[in-house]
């Protein structure tokens, strides 16, 4: 058994480490600062979920999913949502063809969706029913198409871009897709060194060259086995209750009734700016986040430190704030801050 | 040996370190509440016994009720403490994962450790776990085998150290503050005697003697007041209080209040012939006492008070009141016999005292902390002059109004209670008038008027 095969067969911790280390050394030979988002993108991937990046335009939103594409050497898809858009366009359809035998017959041709790695640009210009055409896609891996369901191939990673800015005409995303994506990351401008940097490396003569982490044809089996090893991570039931506190204190209803068990838990801005807290899925996201870093980490365990770490990104996209929210400038980064520091003092 | 019966092995000596750690955290946990528990209680005690030694009645009541409402909240602080405070193993692995920075690793061992499917990478943590456990050695996690409330425990035994010569000394002082004062006498005429009843709270320590025909109508004065009721109400509360507390001081204490001398009033009578009796200097050696009571800081509080009126209360006209605390004056009305008898050896033996105050007296009234307030506290030095003393007379008047307070001025001095003094207004006092306005005259009103217009 070759070296590759073994690493295929049984990652190990270490493995994934330096696999994780090396995919974020190949982006940012590209991608100029941005590295908390850089690691949350990879942490998203392995956790098997998709990410919603939002930044104003030109902080290299795209460029950087095809850079995750080039160092990953997995297939890659782009779609640039516009207002008319529809779902086959995404999806595919069915078109009739002739066979060779002279006959016609319906086949179906894929759409841009059939990738290992999907951009979604700008997705909110997008009609919600285009963009709940990615929703199954999303969830269950599959597209269907009349009567007949196609399964995507694995590894499947989304990443849609949201434009801040330019909110005329564009479609807010649907709470039940905002839901789907594992992490929210946001792509700030770049600070002057790294402006500086990124000027001299994309207007140089030199292009930075990408090279790809895995070999033409493993990547795929390689991630999907880095993904299981990531599952097999440890948490103690503690932890997961921890975990569990955190989604609850941000709902209004169950912060009411965590604060009469626990009185630390009780986060009053939830109650007064938060109309409807995080889902499950929020629990979700932050215990997979927590044991991809657990695993950079060289640890098979969670700890309450991990969980906290893509709280933000696990959360804040999560949490719909009421008017009083947006009267009194309040955004959901600052609830999510303030029900962490709720929730810290419960720890075990 | 098989890896997994390795891993075992492993596994047990982690639970078994995190074991030692709970016992350790366990230990100083009861140490704390046995500590602090005997901390309160040798403290409590230590400061009931100084507020024995140092306090009034009353007051020590109230202290004593503070210090017990006090040691019990600690008491059930400390129980409550040592009860949340029990370590379960869960526990100890949590703060030794807190303590040695292992980020949930003992944690997630313990929690696992009795899972059927711990899946692939169990063994990978225990082999982690057991690799860093000379950072979870139970010394390492909680260096301290005693707790720090032995200092506590330490500073309440000091505490109570110091309290113990202290008893001694406070009781000593008592005395000291209580003999000069209690043993002063004062003179009185019975016709100028207004007698009402006292605050029931002030406990008598008076010994009144006088000749039998002056005891005969203090009785009738006292029948007439109608003073010989019981005290009862709040008075008869704060009286039964006092008892009380007094009785647990002198049980705690081990002495008797009672050992400052009582003040000595002599009742004479100005005008013998109108009531078919001898002078009072004629019955100055046939005196009785009709009261003697054990006392403290109450009967002190009445001799300091009365002796600077007893100085200046010569004039005529001043309305003679005395006040007779209300047990003192049920005990006379009653015409307690017991009293009488009891107090009988204790008579004046200079019967034929005069009226001037003798110098012990001013010297206690000095010693009384606050007491020297002197003239300037007497109203009738400041209406009209001060009428000639009649020196070696014996009618010289005293007014006294006492009220029971036990607020030292001084730790340990004995209670003062300031007189209260009714005296009238001077009838020759001319009533106030405005100075009428002088003309000015005509050469100072222009100047006047250029220093306005400057």
């Amino acid at each position: 058994m070759s070296e590759a095969q073994a690493a295929i067969a049984q990652p190990t911790i270490s493995d994934f480490a330096r696999t994780f280390r090396r995919i974020q050394a190949e982006i940012h030979k590209v991608i100029i600062g941005h590295e908390e988002a850089v690691e949350e993108l990879l942490s998203a991937l392995f956790a098997g979920g998709h990410v919603l990046i939002e930044g104003v335009p030109g902080t290299g939103k795209t460029t950087l999913v095809k850079t995750l594409g080039l160092a990953l050497n997995l297939s890659f898809g782009r779609i640039q949502f516009t207002v008319d858009l529809m779902p086959a366009d995404i999806t595919g359809t069915r078109v009739i063809l002739s066979a060779a035998e002279g006959h016609r017959e319906f086949s179906f041709q894929p759409g841009p969706v059939f990738c290992h790695i999907l951009l979604g640009d700008e997705i909110n210009r997008a009609t919600p029913k285009t963009q709940s055409a990615l929703l199954e896609a999303m969830a269950e891996l599959q597209v269907t198409v009349g009567a007949n369901t196609y399964p995507l191939a694995r590894p499947y990673f989304v990443m849609a871009t949201l434009n801040p800015i330019e909110m005329e005409g564009t479609y807010p995303l649907p709470e039940a897709q905002l839901d789907r994506f594992l992490f929210k990351v946001r792509l700030a401008y770049p600070g002057e060194d790294e402006l500086v940097r990124i000027i001299s490396s994309a207007t140089g003569p030199e292009e930075a060259g990408v090279e790809p982490v895995f070999p033409a044809g493993e990547a795929a089996a390689r991630i999907e086995g880095l993904k299981h090893l990531v599952r097999e991570v440890l948490v103690a039931p503690s932890i997961e209750q921890y975990a569990a506190r955190m989604v609850r204190a941000t709902q209004p209803q169950n912060s009411r009734a965590l604060g009469d068990m626990h009185s630390r838990v009780r986060v009053d801005s939830v109650d007064r700016y938060v109309s409807f807290g995080s889902s499950p899925r929020g629990a979700l996201a932050l215990i997979m986040g927590a044991k991809v870093r657990a695993m950079l980490d060289g640890r098979a365990n969670v700890s309450y430190d991990d969980i906290e770490r893509h709280a933000h990104a696990a959360l804040e996209h999560r949490i719909m704030l009421n008017y009083a929210a947006h009267s009194d400038n309040v955004d959901a980064a600052q609830i999510v801050e303030q029900v962490l520091k709720a929730v810290r003092a419960t720890r075990a | 040996m098989s890896a997994t019966r390795r891993d075992e092995q492993k596994l047990w000596l982690i639970l078994f370190q995190i074991r030692g750690i709970r016992s350790r955290l366990n230990l100083l946990t009861g140490q704390q509440w046995l500590f602090t528990t005997l901390a309160v209680i040798i403290g409590g005690g230590a400061l009931v016994l100084l507020a024995a030694a140092r306090l009034g009645p009353l007051s020590f009541l109230g202290a004593a009720l503070v210090i017990l409402i006090v040691a019990a909240g600690g008491l059930i602080g400390a129980a409550r403490r040592g009860w949340a405070g029990r370590i379960d193993p869960m526990r100890a692995a949590g703060l030794a994962d807190d303590r040695a920075g292992l980020k949930g690793r003992l944690t997630t061992v313990l929690a696992l450790a009795e899972t059927v499917h711990r899946g692939q990478l169990w063994p990978f943590l225990v082999e982690d776990t057991y690799a860093l456990r000379d950072n979870y050695e139970p010394r390492r996690i909680e260096p301290r085998l005693v707790s720090r409330s032995l200092f506590a425990l330490l500073a309440a035994l000091l505490l109570a150290a110091l309290a113990t010569p202290d008893l001694n000394r406070g009781g000593a002082s008592r005395r000291r503050a209580a003999g000069p004062g209690a043993g002063g006498e004062i003179t009185a005429d019975i016709d100028h005697l207004e007698i009402q009843p006292a605050d029931p709270a002030l406990e008598p320590n008076a010994q009144i003697y006088a000749d039998p025909e002056t005891l005969r109508r203090l009785q009738e004065k006292l029948s007439a007041g109608g003073s010989g009721n019981k005290s009862h109400g709040l008075g008869g509360l704060m009286n039964r209080a006092r008892q009380f507390a007094d009785a647990f001081q002198h049980k705690l204490t081990g002495r008797n209040s009672a050992a400052g001398a009582p003040t000595r009033l002599r009742l004479t009578e100005r005008n013998p012939a109108a009531h078919g009796a001898d002078g009072p200097r004629k019955g100055g050696n046939q005196a009785q006492n009709l009261a003697k009571n054990s006392a403290g800081a109450g009967s002190n509080g009445m001799s300091n008070g009365a002796a600077p009126n007893a100085n200046h209360a010569h004039r005529p006209g001043a309305p003679p009141v005395a006040s007779i605390p209300g047990a003192q004056a049920d005990q006379m009305a009653n015409g307690n016999p017991d009293g009488a008898a009891a107090a009988a050896p204790e008579s004046n033996p200079n019967g034929a005292n005069s009226n001037a105050n003798p110098p012990e007296q001013d010297a206690s009234n000095d010693a009384g902390g606050g007491a020297n307030h002197g003239v300037g506290a007497d109203p009738g030095h400041l209406f009209g002059p001060a009428a000639p003393q009649p020196f070696g007379s014996d009618s010289f008047k005293i007014a006294i109004e006492a009220e029971p307070s036990d607020e030292a001025s001084a730790p340990g001095s004995p209670t003062y209670m300031p007189p209260r003094v009714r005296v009238p207004l001077n009838p020759n006092q001319l009533p106030d008038e405005p100075i009428a306005r002088a003309a000015v005259p005509a050469d100072d009103q222009m100047t006047i008027k250029r220093v306005f217009d400057r």
